[in-house]
């Protein structure tokens, strides 16, 4: 196997990650995605470390992705907590719902009205009732009562 | 035979990181929801992907490259719709499939005990925590703040800006050595503890590198636990302290500023 080759497409595959990693912490407003981004630039990272390592033939990159492991870890107990107090207070996953800690030159973020949400009732198959309908067992009936 | 006139990678390369950015911020939620966009986004994306597909480098095996091509197209994809889903509990369950697709990748890259563990600490637990909070915190139906985004078009050239320059300076990774093949220190430790002179672990490298990691080897993990826990012990003694911390730090936060309501203050008088 061309190792060059395989670390150039690892590389390429964890910037891809981390890319979109870092899109999806600057872009979405819901805290959980935010650390679901960031957690997904943490895994670019792993792949670029661990294909650095297959190619220096070192275990230093796999060291250095348990260590992330384990910090993720800590960093996702922590973070939850403080996202369940947030949401404790304001009733909100919604980052914009801490704008008061913003820089004081910075413009307020103002949420306009969204249009509803043009959502079709899901239409399910019904089947075509066949034969004729057994008459009520009165027996059975008062089983089912009890059911 | 057939001669295909494709463009140079550069060309390729950066059209491919537009048609990403040009993807990402179609796909973003952005408040009115239009099925056309979605489309258009999701034709970007895949054109974008193509172009990444076609400027990479050639493994060598046609299965190798399937293989890869297949696992890291997963997790990219996966990737991407984490970020752009809409209801957070299904950004979760793409981020468990993008991990199975990472996991995949690490597989490929010979790392057996980190692909295993990807799945077993992050799909297993992390992700279940996130679940649970969102079981706990997530109201009825799609919050507002799910259905926009800030400055979507701006992050999304952020992203594919620096997804450009980290391509551009990848693909001009060479195997000159003075550039980056640094001489391996496992390798040397391997030659050393074999009572080899220096002139052999220059001369040795490649073959000494290839056995030092060898994805093949029995003893693989064993190997990768000797490394933790001889070189870097007093790492994992500290994060070791760093997990104790992090348990004690989050039990204390929840038990005594929780639930400012006060609805379970009752039951916390009762139970004191």
């Amino acid at each position: 196997m061309n190792q060059l080759a395989l670390l150039q497409n690892a590389l390429v595959v964890g910037a891809i990650l981390f890319s979109l990693g870092l899109v999806g912490i600057l872009t979405r407003r819901n805290l959980i995605v935010m650390f679901l981004s960031a957690e997904l630039m943490l895994q670019g990272i792993s792949v670029s470390l661990v294909a650095w390592s297959r190619y220096h033939g070192d275990f230093g990159g796999h060291v250095l992705v348990i260590f992330v492991l384990t910090v993720a870890a800590c960093e996702a107990a922590v973070a939850l907590v403080f996202v369940l107090q947030a949401f404790a207070r304001t009733g909100r996953l919604d980052s914009a719902a801490w704008q008061s800690l913003r820089e004081s030159n910075l413009p307020r973020r103002v949420d306009h009205e969204l249009p509803a949400i043009d959502t079709v009732p899901p239409t399910f198959p019904r089947l075509t009732p066949a034969g004729v309908l057994p008459a009520a067992d009165e027996n059975d009936l008062l089983q089912r009562e009890h059911v | 035979m057939i001669a295909v006139a494709l463009p140079s990678p550069g060309v390729i390369l950066a059209g491919a990181v537009t048609a990403a950015a040009a993807s990402l911020w179609l796909l973003l939620p952005r408040g009115a929801e239009s099925r056309v966009a979605r489309w258009l986004g999701s034709l970007l994306g895949a054109a974008a992907l193509a172009g990444f597909v076609l400027t990479g480098r050639r493994l060598g095996g046609l299965g190798e490259e399937a293989v890869f091509l297949i696992v890291s197209l997963v997790a990219v994809i996966s990737g991407a719709a984490t970020i752009v889903s809409r209801s957070p509990v299904y950004s979760a369950i793409w981020f468990a499939l993008a991990l199975a697709g990472v996991s995949g990748v690490l597989l490929v890259l010979g790392a057996q005990f980190l692909g295993v563990a990807t799945i077993v600490v992050y799909a297993g637990a992390i992700l279940v925590m996130f679940l649970f909070v969102l079981m706990l915190a997530q109201p009825a139906g799609l919050a507002p703040y799910d259905r926009v985004s800030n400055e979507p078009l701006l992050s999304a050239l952020a992203g594919a800006t620096l997804l450009g320059l980290l391509t551009l300076s990848i693909g001009r990774l060479s195997a000159d050595p003075s550039c980056c093949q640094m001489p391996s220190k496992a390798a040397a430790m391997a030659a050393g503890s074999a009572g080899k002179s220096g002139d052999d672990v220059q001369a040795g490298d490649a073959i000494d590198t290839a056995i030092a990691t060898d994805p093949l080897a029995a003893d693989q993990v064993a190997r990768l636990g000797g490394e933790l826990f001889g070189r870097h012990l007093l790492a994992v003694e500290a994060a070791g302290v760093l997990l104790l911390v992090a348990l004690v730090g989050s039990i204390a936060v929840v038990s005594r500023h929780g639930d400012p309501s006060g609805e379970l203050a009752p039951a916390r008088r009762a139970a004191s």
